[in-house]
């Protein structure tokens, strides 16, 4: 490695480090009633400038055991997603979603095909061949964004102090639900967010045995 | 009516028959309005069954339309077709989605074929290629027909099923294989259709199949194969119905053979409960039992008292009888009735008073003439014919009276000549004498008329030894009053006289005529001769016509006047036995 290389990881870090002293970090928990609702997507988008770059990374939903893996894939703007069929069967998956449309017909246990979601929205995926097969891509504008775990919470970290406003997208909300928060430096904040769900209106998965009864 | 039907009483009778011959109406009626009850009932039925079975029907080739319909837009599926086509097929993939396609469709059995009608996949894991025997045959069949579609019913896994096949075009008429659709006909189709028939529903397996099968059913398992059991052998479409019973329930039955791909055919059976159907029939029936009781209730009080209302006063009429039976004929009966009993006790009244009458006129006739000629009278009517026949003439005569009569009141007179008469005729009568007439103090007796009598000298000489004794009692009675004795003079004749009846035809007497009459009121003029010094003399003719021996002295004959012969006559000498 090179001297201004090394010089200018050096003040990388040290910008980090300058960065990290002035970050915030924010708590959030999703309840539905009493419940924590998980796989809740939750962001925070700057009101005072714009939103940073995010940087790119890549992400994977696999189809497994005719099913999606994950249900949920919150990404940034800009991320190109996997799509393995590590499967038995092969799949059909496709999008009819406005922020990406697209169609990769039948391909075989081991492929994998990959789509690069470049506009924000979220983006509902299916196969063609099982009605059931069911997952969501949330392209977000913003770097910092958490999915809630089986506990409805999620940790949002990095954002500097300032004014914000805090998303959150549910497959069963009737649409995102937004406040506007403060995020000061050095101060944990926490939130807690009560949310009305839709019923659940996945269709109910074929049974792999059959009798051949109503 | 002898018999069984011989009552005793009148109103057991005619009880008997009413409520027979009402009984045996009403019980006719109710029978007869049964078996037409159960007859329309099991018509009834049967067209509800006809109903049922072309619901069925209809319901089958409804759903196999729709099965077709929804095969038809699966087959037509891109992927679908994107699938098949595949250089190597993927049957693991087919069969998943031919699962998420069943779960779209809601179809319970989907199967993939090739153009042969091999079986590719299907969600019915049983199945293999060999059990999908039916699919192809119907694929078979929809080739040779070029037919867009074809169905009927099968056995999948031994289940009955309805069957659908339509071929997959890529694109039309280019057939890369066939899709196949199926639903079962299981106790919940059996329910569905119940519940637009009301009708139960049994499906059961062919006849040639060693152990019938209850395939599907509305029916409880024991009832189901009972149906199973006696599902009839008769493969024709209409082989009418039967009626089964169940756990002693009748239901009418109709078993109807469905036509199976390569099998013997199977049956439904679709029945509907015989008693349920009958039972608004039976509160009827019921009504009418009800009824016709009443009506034999009522018909047996109307029978008693109709009974009642003949046998009372008929009863009332025999008493009455042994009433006039005893001599009682003044007792009348009463009976407040128009008809022919009351017709009836009006006749025994007249009878009765028509009794009376008679009673009074043979009184009459008893004192005026002798009982015996009242008698006769009475039998052979009041014309006696005349005859000519032996009598035994007695004639009587009071001495003296003369100068009693001028010694006597006349009340006082007829009193004491009453009291003498009447001793005399008690005597005459006493020895069967008839009273022919009193002539003044005088008596004219009869013997042997008007009856004949075969001792009537005997009698005669009798009665004048009983009148002899009669007037020396009277004259002991007369002394003791203080009055003088009287003393009578008698004369007996036998002779052949003629007897009749003589008068005018408003009065008649019966009585003698002829000379022997005269000679014995001769003789009896004979014992005033104090020659003769006896009070009876009796003719010779008397004392040969008498059968015993009778103590007499011949007083020689005398000239009777206005005969030409004597007479020959005889002094009757007083009885030993009563001085």
């Amino acid at each position: 490695m090179p001297l201004t290389h090394r010089l200018i990881a050096a003040a990388a870090l040290l910008f980090a480090a300058t960065l990290a002293a002035q970050e915030a970090a924010l708590a959030v928990r999703v309840i539905h009633g009493e419940l924590p609702v998980a796989d809740a997507v939750v962001s925070l988008v700057p009101l005072d400038a714009p939103a940073p770059a995010p940087a790119p990374v890549e992400a994977v939903v696999a189809q497994e055991d005719k099913e999606f893996d994950p249900y949920v894939t919150p990404v940034a703007v800009g991320t190109r997603v996997n799509f393995p069929n590590r499967d038995t069967v092969q799949h059909h998956i496709y999008s009819l979603s406005k922020p990406k449309r697209f169609e990769k017909p039948l391909y075989a246990s081991g492929a994998s095909e990959s789509v690069l979601f470049d506009l924000p929205g979220v983006v509902a995926l299916g196969c063609n061949i099982h009605d059931w097969m069911i997952a969501y891509v949330v392209v977000l504008p913003t770097p910092w964004f958490a999915k809630t775990g089986t506990d409805g919470s999620a940790r949002l970290v990095g954002a500097p102090p300032g004014r914000y406003r805090l998303e959150i997208w549910h497959p069963r909300l009737a649409r995102p639900v937004s406040r506007e928060l403060v995020l000061t430096a050095g101060a944990a904040a926490a939130e807690t967010v009560a949310l009305t769900l839709k019923p659940d209106r996945r269709i109910r998965r074929a049974p792999e045995t059959r009798t051949g009864a109503y | 009516m002898a018999g069984l039907l011989s009552f005793r009483r009148f109103r057991t009778r005619l009880l008997v028959l009413i409520l027979g011959l009402l009984a045996a109406a009403l019980g006719g009626a109710y029978v007869l309005v049964t078996r037409a009850n159960r007859a329309n009932a099991i018509a009834h039925i049967e067209q509800n069954l006809a109903g049922a079975l072309r619901v069925f029907r209809f319901s089958v080739e409804l759903r196999q339309d729709r099965l077709a319909q929804s095969a038809k837009v699966v087959s037509a599926d891109w992927p679908m077709r994107t699938l098949y086509l595949q250089d190597v097929l993927d049957r693991h993939t087919l069969r998943s989605t031919l699962l998420s396609y069943a779960e779209r469709l809601e179809v319970p059995v989907v199967a993939a074929f090739d153009p042969e009608g091999h079986m590719l996949a299907t969600t019915m894991d049983e199945l293999d290629d060999e059990a999908c025997g039916p699919f192809r045959h119907l694929v078979q069949q929809a080739e040779a027909g070029n037919a867009d579609q074809a169905g009927d019913f099968a056995y999948l896994a031994g289940r009955l099923h309805v069957l659908v096949v339509v071929p997959l075009y890529a694109p039309r008429p280019n057939i890369i294989g066939w899709f196949g659709a199926a639903f079962p006909i299981d106790d919940s189709f059996a329910q569905a259709l119940r519940l637009t028939t009301q009708a139960e529903v049994t499906f059961v397996s062919g006849p040639g199949e060693a152990a019938r099968r209850v395939l599907a059913t509305t029916l409880p398992p024991a009832r189901a194969q009972t149906v199973a059991a006696q599902m009839t052998p008769d493969t024709r479409a209409t082989a009418g119905t039967t009626v089964v019973d169940l756990d002693d329930e009748p239901f009418v039955t109709l078993f109807t053979p469905l036509g199976l791909l390569g099998d013997d055919p199977a049956r439904i059976a679709l029945q509907r409960s015989l008693a349920a159907e009958l039972a608004p029939a039976r509160e009827l029936e019921h009504v009418i039992a009800l009824i016709a009781v009443a009506a034999l209730v009522a018909a047996s009080v109307v029978a008693l008292g109709a009974a009642r209302s003949v046998s009372r006063p008929v009863q009332a009429l025999a008493a009455h009888t042994e009433v006039i039976a005893r001599g009682d004929y003044n007792a009348r009966i009463e009976l407040d009735r128009a008809d022919e009993l009351g017709q009836l006790a009006a006749s025994f009244n007249r009878m009765s008073a028509g009794l009376a009458e008679r009673d009074r006129v043979r009184d009459l006739l008893d004192k005026n003439v002798s009982p015996a000629v009242a008698a006769q009278l009475l039998r052979d009517g009041a014309a006696l014919g005349g005859e000519e026949r032996p009598v035994t003439i007695l004639f009587v005569d009071l001495r003296g009276f003369t100068t009693l009569s001028e010694s006597l009141a006349p009340r006082e007179l007829i009193a004491l000549l009453n009291r003498y008469l009447d001793a005399m005729s008690q005597a005459i009568e006493a020895e069967g004498g008839v009273i022919d007439k009193f002539i003044g103090d005088a008596i004219m007796a009869l013997f042997g008329a008007p009856l004949a009598q075969p001792d009537a000298a005997d009698r005669a000489l009798a009665a004048a030894q009983a009148m002899r004794h009669a007037l020396a009692q009277l004259n002991t009675v007369l002394a003791a009053e203080g009055r003088p004795p009287l003393a009578f003079g008698i004369g007996i004749n036998t002779a052949r006289v003629v007897a009749g009846n003589i008068g005018s035809h408003r009065r008649l007497n019966y009585s003698v005529i002829g000379d022997g009459v005269n000679v014995a009121a001769r003789l009896q003029a004979l014992t005033r001769d104090p020659a003769h010094a006896t009070d009876v003399i009796v003719s010779d003719a008397t004392l040969r016509a008498a059968t015993r021996p009778w103590r007499t002295l011949p007083l020689g004959s005398v000239k009777v006047k206005g005969r030409a012969g004597e007479v020959l006559i005889h002094k009757l000498l007083s009885d030993p036995a009563r001085p």
